[in-house]
């Protein structure tokens, strides 16, 4: 799984060999593909627009702010995605930092990457059970404007909690630690990549490497 | 008796789905409901009860403090609604009405942030309310985690009354999201005082077949089931099972001896009233019924790891202060990282049980054995041994350990049994018996024998079942007591073959006090082993010992085909021990270092400790660290600085330096390891943020430098930051936040801190975080681990 391993070397800041084989040989471990285990549910709802953004309306849920008006604005229906490695890797990752630090930093990157991966594979189902539909980039609540605060109802379309085992803490972070909430648009028109890239990173005031040209070159700086 | 066993009482049907189908959004509180649409509710419940439901369980599922906390209603108030519309649609049908009790939808430490204490007060709330508005019982459902399932039903048997059934949701492989298995749950909840356990939720009844039939095995008690209707359709969540479907598909879990039957989601009426049809002529044709017979066993299980006795297992005997001055030093400091490394190293070696004991002069041990425990849980799946003569500190560990654990130990003395059987009882443990009484040991193997019966009787009277009852015979030195291992021997044997009961022994004592310890440590158990020993307490990180116990299982047919020997003897490499597993570690390099400088920068943690116990033949302590551990570290800093190491490489250096450290703190007596030490650093990322690693990985490179950090965790609210700072005097606090809307938790820390009288240096770091926005705040700032340990260096050093 090449890709994978390019995202979590990404992650990691470390683009060397060394560490590139050290974390491939991570990723076949037993117990890292064992601990993994990717689930995922959507919950779908046709779009309506509202004053105060767009209404799922099956959900009675509505998306404010900017970021959901524009990803949204060509679409007539709308997914929500829960996706999740589960609490095995969580269980592994914290057995991982009582024993090895180096290690648990490695499953740290690889779980990330993982469950990127694991969203991309649910974005091919969903694709598949709407041909003729094209999907928008995804997008999370805390990122861009969409706020963290829809969260919970998020969860519960998806009934994440009991399909999933995916629940809140207090302060509207996911646990298991793996894992993505994230809305995705349905339209009949052809959908451009609008979210990729430093504009769109809620880590780009702070990236290592935004001044070498952001992620995109990053990774082809660690094919090379 | 409210449950019984040999026949079949109907529960409900989903409640979610029927309000679902009146208009209720996902996301809305069902339970306001009571509140503001009691009809509804009721006749919901009443078309159960004209379905055939004899157990109606209230519309309370959620109604808990914390979920209804933004709501401006209480939990008693909408409990009180839900069971009087129950008990209205229950009218003189006969029908009971049940208080039910769902997760409460924030995860319980050490998965999530929620303490166990809060979650049994939250719990208690809910069952409180419940008995006042006069529910028949309480059902807890929907539990994922055995923890929580746990603090719920404490909850309940602690403050009220009423019967309890408990029900876990278990997925296809017949484990929990969390990674509970059936015979776990089965096995700790009727420890713990259940009257019925089960299983509801998360598939229909074709895929829980197979996890119903190792709930009967597991129990004594009668078996609940309340399957979905089949499994949801991807794409929208609905489920599509017919009510005859459903009811057809339930046959085979009826003929297995099920008492209480009903419908999750998905389910109605219809589906209870077909069910009510297939339970009827399943008891009309009782000669077909094959009830699975409950099979007793010896067992123990954390959250996530069951263990049954049914050979030879390992009981790991390191976490104990006695005669080890780092570990004593340790708990001094509360450094309970130290407890859970050496807790880590014994699983790794292949213990299958972990015995925690932290007794020793001056140390609190009813605050700190549950405080070791926790640690130890959160890394460690192996099951605890509770090992204390301190009862109140023995219940608060109980208390908070998951799963089903072992109390070490109780005496034949009267006063003894009075004291600790029933703490055993209320959790569900299991018991070491110790031969010995208010007399002392006596000499010979039928006195002993006659005193393991006497604590036998004592714990069936206490209601402790006999599988729970573990014996042991006590190790005395041989070099003292030559005639006394063989009446051990034959106490052990005793014990095992006339009252079948389990038995333990800490073999390592026999051997005290002589050269070439561990061959005399290794015949007597062999011995011990042949005259029925199957609890072993020993230290498993020796590996001629563990090797002893894997020939021996072997030799005795518990390890078939020789599969596991040849798996841990197979390779010239293997360094594994034996009955357990240690995974091939990925290596970063595996040629081998010729110096400590060059072990330490490439990460090598076994050479850089040998490499140091060389040099320290020769060298002072304190000229090794300044002379080769730091130049090392510099070096690995200042590479990782260059981009010619990255983080993996970092942490591997850390931790060879970390091993150099440990090497040198072994060998300093507790006042010169006084001169390791740096100055303190308390660290915690802050409240409302769960991401730790980066701190961790700040923590492990600080210490690296000579600092002592007390690490306070994730989620850690501004007060106990300064309370650690008060406590300890730390001249500097490291906090770290990975989330925007954590930012301001984190200014709120720096803020309380920033008032004291002496206020401590502050270091804040994490993805968010800027150095501008840390400056603004008077704070300094650190981009990575390199730069905390330099910043640290800079401001402390300076003091």
């Amino acid at each position: 799984m090449p890709s994978v391993i390019d995202e979590a070397l990404r992650y990691l800041g470390a683009p060397d060999r060394e560490t590139r084989d050290w974390l491939e040989a991570l990723a076949e471990d037993t117990e890292t593909r064992q601990a993994a285990q990717p689930r995922w549910v959507f919950a779908e709802s046709p779009l309506s627009a509202e004053d105060e953004g767009f209404c799922l309306t099956r959900f009675g849920l509505t998306l404010t702010g900017r970021t959901a008006q524009r990803m949204l604005a060509d679409c007539e229906s709308t997914a929500l995605l829960v996706c999740t490695l589960g609490h095995g890797y969580d269980r592994l990752i914290r057995a991982a930092q009582a024993r090895d630090m180096r290690r648990a930093v490695g499953l740290d990157a690889l779980g990330s990457a993982l469950v990127e991966a694991a969203c991309d594979r649910a974005e091919e189902e969903l694709r598949s059970r709407h041909p003729g539909l094209y999907l928008t980039d995804r997008f999370s609540p805390g990122y861009g404007d969409l706020p963290l605060s829809l969260q919970p109802q998020l969860l519960a379309a998806c009934d994440a909690p009991r399909r999933l085992g995916v629940t809140l803490t207090q302060s509207l972070l996911m646990l298991p630690q793996k894992s993505v909430s994230a809305v995705i648009g349905l339209s009949k028109h052809p959908q451009q990549a609008r979210i990729r890239g430093c504009a769109f990173c809620a880590m780009a005031q702070n990236c290592a490497y935004k001044s070498n040209g952001g992620c995109e070159a990053m990774n082809k700086s660690i094919q090379l | 008796m409210l449950f019984k066993k040999g026949s079949i009482t109907l529960l409900d049907g989903a409640m979610g789905t029927m309000l679902q189908s009146a208009g209720l959004k996902p996301g809305q509180l069902p339970e306001l409901l009571n509140l503001t649409q009691p009809r509804l509710i009721e006749d919901i419940h009443r078309a159960y009860v004209d379905a055939g439901s004899r157990i109606l369980y209230a519309n309370t599922f959620g109604a808990n403090p914390r979920k209804l906390a933004r709501t401006g209603h209480s939990a008693e108030e909408v409990i009180y609604a839900g069971v009087t519309a129950a008990r209205r649609a229950a009218g003189d049908s006969g029908a009971l009405v049940a208080l039910d009790i769902g997760p409460l939808g924030e995860l319980l430490q050490p998965m999530g942030t929620l303490a166990f204490e809060d979650a049994v007060s939250a719990f208690a709330r809910m069952a409180v309310a419940g008995e006042k508005a006069g529910c028949d019982l309480a059902v807890i459902e929907t539990m994922t985690d055995l923890q929580e399932a746990r603090a719920a039903l404490l909850a309940v048997k602690e403050n009220t009354s009423l019967p309890v059934l408990v029900t876990m949701s278990f997925e296809a492989n017949g484990r929990t999201f969390t990674g509970c298995s059936a015979e776990a749950m089965a096995r700790t909840l009727e420890g713990l005082g259940a009257d019925a356990v089960g299983i509801n939720c998360s598939l229909g009844p074709m895929e829980m077949a197979a996890t119903v039939e190792t709930i009967c095995r597991s129990t004594r008690l009668p078996v609940a089931v309340k399957p979905n209707a089949g499994l949801p359709d991807p794409a929208d969540g609905h489920y599509s099972m017919t009510p005859e479907a459903f009811a057809e598909a339930m046959r085979p879990i009826l003929r297995m001896g099920v008492s209480l039957v009903g419908g999750c989601c998905g389910t109605n009426p219809d589906f209870i009233r077909a069910l009510d049809k297939a339970v009827r002529e399943t008891e009309a044709e009782k000669a077909s019924l094959q009830a699975i017979p409950y099979e007793p066993v010896s067992f123990a299980c954390s959250a996530t790891r069951a263990v049954r006795i049914d050979r030879v297992r390992v009981i790991g005997e390191r976490v104990n202060p006695t005669g080890k001055k780092r570990f004593q030093q340790a708990l001094r400091e509360e450094d309970m990282d130290y407890v859970v490394s050496v807790a880590a190293s014994e699983a790794d070696a292949g213990a299958e049980l972990l015995d925690i004991n932290v007794g020793m002069p001056g140390v609190d041990e009813k605050r700190l054995l549950p405080m070791a425990a926790q640690a130890v849980q959160a890394a460690v799946d192996l099951p605890l041994q509770i090992d204390s003569t301190d009862i109140a500190a023995v219940e608060a560990a109980l208390r908070v350990t998951c799963g089903k654990a072992v109390v070490n130990s109780v005496t034949a003395d009267p006063a003894s049994l009075a004291r600790v059987l029933p703490v055993v009882k209320k959790y569900g443990a299991s018991v070491v018996g110790l031969t010995l009484d208010e007399n002392g040991l006596p000499k010979t193997a039928a006195e002993r024998v006659a005193m393991a019966r006497r604590i036998l009787e004592a714990a069936r009277a206490a209601g402790i079942p006999r599988e729970d009852v573990w014996i042991d015979c006590l190790t005395l030195t041989v070099s003292a007591e030559p005639e006394q291992a063989e009446e051990t021997l034959a106490a052990v044997r005793a014990v095992r073959e006339e009252l079948g009961l389990q038995t333990v022994l800490g073999v390592s004592n026999i051997s005290f006090g002589l050269p070439n310890r561990v061959g005399i440590t290794r015949a007597f158990l062999l011995r011990a082993l042949d005259r029925g020993l199957t609890l072993p307490i020993l230290n498993p990180n020796q590996r001629e010992v563990m090797e002893a116990v894997a020939a021996y299982r072997a030799l005795h047919g518990e390890d078939e085909h020789c599969a596991c020997w040849i798996a841990d003897f197979g390779e010239e490499t293997a360094r594994s021990a034996l009955p357990g597993k240690e995974t091939q570690r990925p290596a970063v390099s595996a040629s081998a270092a010729a110096t400590l400088e060059e072990a330490v920068y490439r990460g090598l943690k076994g050479e850089a400790a040998a490499l140091a116990r060389e040099a320290l033949a020769a060298t002072p302590e304190m000229e090794l660290i300044d002379g080769q551990l730091i130049p090392a570290l510099d070096r690995v800093g200042a590479d990782y600085e260059a981009g010619r190491l990255y983080l993996p490489q970092l942490m591997a250096a850390a931790q060879a330096a970390q091993a150099v450290f440990e090497v040198i703190r072994s060998r300093m007596d507790a006042g010169h390891a006084g001169q390791l030490a740096r100055g303190r650093i308390v660290m915690a990322t802050v409240r409302g943020d769960i991401h730790d690693i980066g701190k961790n990985i700040v923590k492990t490179v600080l210490e690296n430098y000579g600092w002592q950090v007390t690490d306070l965790g994730r989620d850690v609210p501004p007060e106990r930051v300064r309370q650690a700072v008060e406590e300890t005097g730390a001249r500097m606090v490291g906090l770290s936040a990975l989330m925007t809307t954590t930012l301001p938790a984190m200014e709120e820390t720096v803020r309380l801190l920033q008032a004291m009288a002496n206020p401590p240096e502050i270091m804040l770091g994490g993805a968010v975080v800027t150095r501008g926005w840390a400056e603004s705040l008077g704070a300094h700032y650190a981009k990575d681990a390199r730069e905390a340990a330099k910043v640290a260096g800079e401001l402390l050093s300076s003091l």
